[in-house]
């Protein structure tokens, strides 16, 4: 009785109502567009950390985190690989990579760089390098002699496509190796620091001017989207001995994503009180200019007898009730504006000023969250009640008298 | 004479009228937080890094910053701090030399990088001391005493109080070789400079490096990052006046350009957040505005019925909007600068955060920071939204038939 | 060609005398009928000689400033050197041993043979004009290059030859070229350094052909780079001594550790 009550109410006076009701809406479809643009950002942010080499799993000889030399590397890969195919979940893409510190000369200049030897088709959709190469060619599987730089670092050495670089690094015997490599294709990268960092050469050129005969230096895994790294680099660990081998996810390796990530969720809550905030004040008003509009119609029921817990109840009834409507409403405007974006995505590129970000695909893909839709939920409805509470004991004050003496 | 009578009107229904300017004030003061919210985090993140790694400022010999070599010194580097030092806007000056070494324990070796510092006054300007987490930070006459990354002496296999051995090149070609002894180590959180970093006191880099007295950085911490490019011009200035500018200032932007990369990044992911904020303040403005119109339709059939033009009712609806308008972004922009201000000093702590952030050696709270664009930008769009959404029932209020607006419940 | 004239002048010759003639003749179409690789083989070898034992004082030019040190040095061959700083004291006792392209300095004041790496290769030796690469791999312009003898001349009497050298394909080699002047007895006067676009980086120049011993060598030797004239390193040999008995067991790093100064 009491509901129907209230939800006749509401309906009596449709123009309030709607306009109370497009406050709501606008709010928790903000908030979820809000919430998936940021875990959209969250998720770019982990995706090109993996993309730079890192994938989602790595499997290393133990030590090679801490000292990743050639001391320290996978002497026996074969037991490696049969585990990998054994545990990895469908559709996993692993490699075997060479990656030592090495040295890069030319006439002119000479610098410390990473040296990375790498299996080309298979790389290519496991990590950024396949998409990067901006000018000359990417390398082929015979290629003895083809090496990919950094855009960064050709400048750097003043040098060009064609032109040759000699690469320094210390063998297996413990000698220095010193081999010629010419520049086959150069490849843009996030930031200036990857250009200049890496270089990549095949793995067979790699070994053989290391003299690494069958050895490789770690293991890289990308998963397919649904599978969770954890569990799958603990299977890992499980088929290999732990006193030779490490096995890290994404997580160890890049520490400060993993900061950053856990300081989101914090983020997305902040920014949903902050949404509320410019949401509710205009809410609050609404809701009180409505209740002094049906001053009148309080203070009749007063004077019919309704007690003003009840009446305080009816208010915060019909604020649950529109708050109810609002939600159900800004949720399927919210996500259905998440997902019509969620395909193609925001180019930031497009926005920002500069030439260095045309090309680098800063793409944000909007991510639905259930949790962050529970949560705008909550934090609708819970405030939302909250903020109904003054208006609704306002109305409970209202006397006959007054209401009858102001019309 | 409308305005006088808008002006009235406003004040025989004060609560509506408070009402609304104060979501007037409250859209101004929130869309002036968030701005500096976001203008004071990247100024935390900007100094965050500058404290960690190059100051705001650093004076070097030209080029030294491209390639790094051992000979591009700043030479009789103590005038030049004394000069700068008093400089106004100048928090904190020191100086530093690089070097390129192989670092050896007993069993093993390294490359890594030698640092030299000068404790007390690097102290001031960097993290370096308070990322220091064994042993003991470096004093003045620690001749021969070093702090090594925490990676670095696991992977050398020294602790606390071990020896070790660095070799490399002197300024002069000559080689330079010592014996260093642990007295601390520090974990900054990034993997690449605990694993070959190494710091020594000036004095005793300046002599095994033989670098007579040079160094390779003044670095200079400013007061504020508002105030950098000022200090930036005056110490060109000094350099100039003392006969030194054949030495160049860089500013942070220039000695560490993937920071700026990853702001400008940042900004453009803020710029739509905090369109998406406007957005709704903008429908609660309109919200509160259209509610108060709807409250006064029958007023407003009323003043028809007694023979006033609709035009005229608009006007009057539209000053009335107007001074609210007004006052409220004043009242908005005032509580907005009082509150943010308060916020500046003292600090927005994000619980939860704590943890992560002494790790890498950030400060814990976020300081806002007011500036001209913040403190305008939100009340002109407030300014802005609001005459907009006036104009809409303004618009209703003129095709009112003053009947049907009578009767109004 | 040459070698057509060369017979044809020989003809003659032969017509008048007999035996001198013949070893006249001989004498002559070696050094016509030498191909430019074979020339700078021999003028290789001529330079380094079976072992030698030199002193030499280097001299670093730097716009407003120069250091000096002597250099105390044994060499076997092409593969194998060590060397240590005699003068001047701060520096006495540094020692550097080569061994094939291996390299290993030596401190006295830390007591420690320290490895080469390859991130020091590239680096100044000692801060001169000569890097770690270029002492350790001395060697590369008879490994890695193909020569081009582009033009004879005759200078002082003796004949000058041109030679360009071109890295092989896939020689560890940072220079895209070389140029070499090469006196017909063997001696080297010029060798310049080009990047791959073409443009010289450094020249390595030689003056002062003295009489030392048995053969002529050069006393001076000048690494300068080509961009700049105030940038150079001098290598005066005060003495040096070739095909000098040198004991098995010296060029080892237990040798390195006990500098000889004599």
């Amino acid at each position: 009785m009491i509901l129907e009550f209230a939800w006749r109410n509401i309906w009596r006076n449709r123009r309030r109502t709607a306009i109370i009701l497009t406050a709501v809406v606008i709010g928790v479809w903000s908030m979820i567009f809000l919430g998936a643009l940021m875990r959209g950002i969250a998720d770019q942010m982990v995706r090109n950390g993996i993309a730079t080499l890192t994938g989602h799993i790595q499997v290393h000889q133990k030590g090679f985190q801490a000292d990743p030399s050639i001391e320290n590397r996978i002497r026996e890969p074969g037991g490696i690989r049969r585990v990998l195919e054994e545990t990895l979940p469908a559709k996993s893409l692993w490699t075997a990579r060479v990656r030592v510190p090495a040295v890069a000369a030319n006439a002119r200049h000479s610098a410390g760089i990473t040296l990375v030897g790498i299996d080309p088709p298979v790389e290519k959709d496991l990590s950024f390098i396949g998409q990067a190469v901006r000018s000359g060619r990417y390398l082929e599987r015979e290629d003895p002699r083809g090496i990919l730089v950094g855009e960064a670092l050709l400048h750097q050495f003043e040098t060009r496509i064609g032109h040759r670089l000699v690469l320094m690094s210390q063998d297996t015997a413990g000698e220095i190796a010193s081999r010629s490599f010419t520049i086959v294709g150069v490849y843009r990268g996030e930031m200036e620091s990857t250009e200049k960092a890496y270089a990549f050469v095949t793995r067979e050129a790699a070994r053989e001017m290391l003299k690494m005969d069958g050895a490789v230096s770690e293991f890289a895994v990308l998963l397919p989207e649904e599978e969770e790294a954890g569990p799958v680099a603990a299977g890992i660990r499980n088929g290999l001995s732990p006193d030779s081998y490490e096995v890290l996810t994404w997580r160890e390796m890049l520490p400060l994503v993993s900061a950053v990530l856990a300081l989101y969720d914090q983020f997305i809550f902040l920014w949903y009180v902050v949404v509320f905030i410019a949401m509710g004040f205009g809410l609050v008003n609404t809701v009180l200019m409505a209740v002094y509009e049906r001053m009148r119609e309080f203070g009749l029921l007063k004077a019919l007898g309704m007690r003003p817990l009840r009446i305080v109840g009816d208010v915060l009834l019909e604020a649950f009730f529109i708050l109810g409507i609002g939600v159900l409403a800004g949720n399927v405007l919210g996500i259905l504006s998440t997902l019509a974006l969620k395909t193609r995505g925001i180019d930031l590129s497009a926005f920002a000023a500069g030439s260095e970000f045309a090309g680098l695909g800063r793409v944000i893909y909007p991510t639905l969250e259930l949790r962050d839709i529970l949560l705008a939920n909550g934090v609708v409805f819970v405030l939302g009640l909250v903020v109904s509470l003054y208006p609704a004991l306002r109305a409970a004050r209202f006397t006959p008298v007054e209401a009858l003496a102001r019309t | 004479m409308t305005l006088l009578i808008a002006w009235r009107n406003l004040w025989r229904n004060p609560r509506r009228s408070v009402l609304t300017m104060t979501a007037i004030a409250f859209a101004s003061t929130l869309l002036i937080f968030m701005l500096s919210w976001q203008f004071g985090s990247y100024e935390t993140m900007i100094n965050a890094s500058v404290k960690i790694q190059t100051g705001h400022l650093q004076i070097q010999a030209p080029k030294y910053n491209e390639d790094r070599d051992m000979r591009r010194v700043v030479e009789k580097p103590e005038e030049i701090g004394k000069r700068v030092s008093t400089l106004p806007g100048v928090a904190a000056l020191t100086f530093r030399a690089n070097g390129f070494v192989l670092a050896s324990s007993r069993d093993r070796t390294y490359g890594a990088f030698v640092v030299g510092i000068e404790p007390e006054r690097e102290a001031a300007l960097s993290t370096l001391k308070d990322i220091t987490r064994q042993g003991s930070y470096l004093a003045g006459e620690d001749d021969g005493q070093a702090l090594l990354g925490e990676l670095l002496a696991a992977n050398l296999q020294v602790g606390l109080g071990d020896e070790l051995t660095v070799i490399g090149q002197g300024r002069d070609g000559s080689v330079a070789a010592t014996v260093l002894v642990v007295k601390g180590l520090y974990r900054s959180g990034q993997d690449e400079f605990d694993r070959s970093a190494i710091h020594i006191p000036l004095s005793t880099f300046q002599d095994v490096f033989s670098m007579r007295g040079s160094v390779h950085e003044v670095v200079i911490l400013g007061d504020a990052l508002s105030r950098v490019p000022e200090v930036k011009k005056k110490t060109r200035e000094a350099l100039r006046e003392t006969g030194r500018d054949d030495l160049v200032v860089l500013d942070w932007r220039e000695l560490l350009p993937g920071l700026v990369q990853a702001i400008q990044m940042d900004l453009v992911s803020g710029f739509i957040f905090y369109v998406i904020l406007v957005v709704v303040v903008a429908f609660s403005i309109l919200n509160t505005f259209l509610m108060a119109i709807l409250e006064r339709t029958r007023e407003f059939g009323v003043l028809l019925a007694i023979g006033m033009k609709p035009e005229r009712l608009v006007r009057l609806v539209l000053a009335e909007s107007a001074v609210l308008t007004c006052f409220g972004i004043a009242a908005g922009i005032l509580f907005g600068v009082l509150l943010t201000g308060y916020f500046q000093e003292h600090g927005i702590f994000i619980p939860g955060s704590t943890e992560i952030l002494r790790q890498f050696g950030l400060p814990e709270r976020i300081y806002p920071r007011l500036s001209g664009l913040s403190v305008t930008l939100g009340p002109v769009l407030v300014f802005l939204i609001t005459l907009l959404t006036a104009l809409y029932p303004a618009g209703r209020v003129k095709r009112l038939r003053a009947v049907d607006a009578m009767a109004a419940p | 060609m040459r070698t057509e004239k060369g017979m044809l002048k020989c003809g003659v010759a032969a017509a008048l005398l007999v035996l001198p003639a013949l070893l006249l003749c001989a004498a002559a179409v070696r050094s016509e009928g030498e191909s430019a690789s074979e020339i700078v083989h021999r003028a290789f070898n001529y330079m380094r000689g079976k072992t030698s034992v030199a002193t030499v004082e280097m001299t670093i030019h730097r716009p407003g400033w120069e250091r000096s040190m002597t250099i105390r040095g044994w060499t076997r061959g092409e593969k194998d050197s060590i060397f240590w700083i005699t003068e001047p004291p701060k520096d006495r006792g540094n020692g550097t041993l080569k061994r094939g392209t291996e390299m290993w300095m030596y401190n006295p004041k830390i007591n420690r043979v320290i490895k080469v790496p390859p991130s020091m290769m590239s680096q100044s030796w000692m801060g001169s004009d000569f890097s770690n690469n270029d002492l350790a791999r001395a060697d590369s312009i008879i490994r890695d290059y193909d020569h081009f003898l582009e033009e004879t001349r005759v200078e002082e009497g003796m004949k000058v030859y041109a030679i360009r050298s071109v890295p092989r394909p896939g020689a560890p080699v940072v220079w895209g070229m070389e140029r070499l002047l090469i006196r017909e007895d063997g001696i080297f006067l010029k060798e310049v350094f080009y990047d791959q676009d073409g443009e010289p980086v450094k020249i390595l120049t030689t003056d002062r052909i003295e009489s030392v011993g048995e053969k002529l060598f050069p006393v001076l030797w000048t690494m300068a780079r080509a961009d700049r004239t105030d940038e150079y390193t001098v290598v005066r040999y005060d003495r040096i001594r070739f095909d000098v008995d040198i004991p098995e067991g010296f060029f080892t790093l237990s040798n390195l550790r006990t500098p000889r100064g004599e």
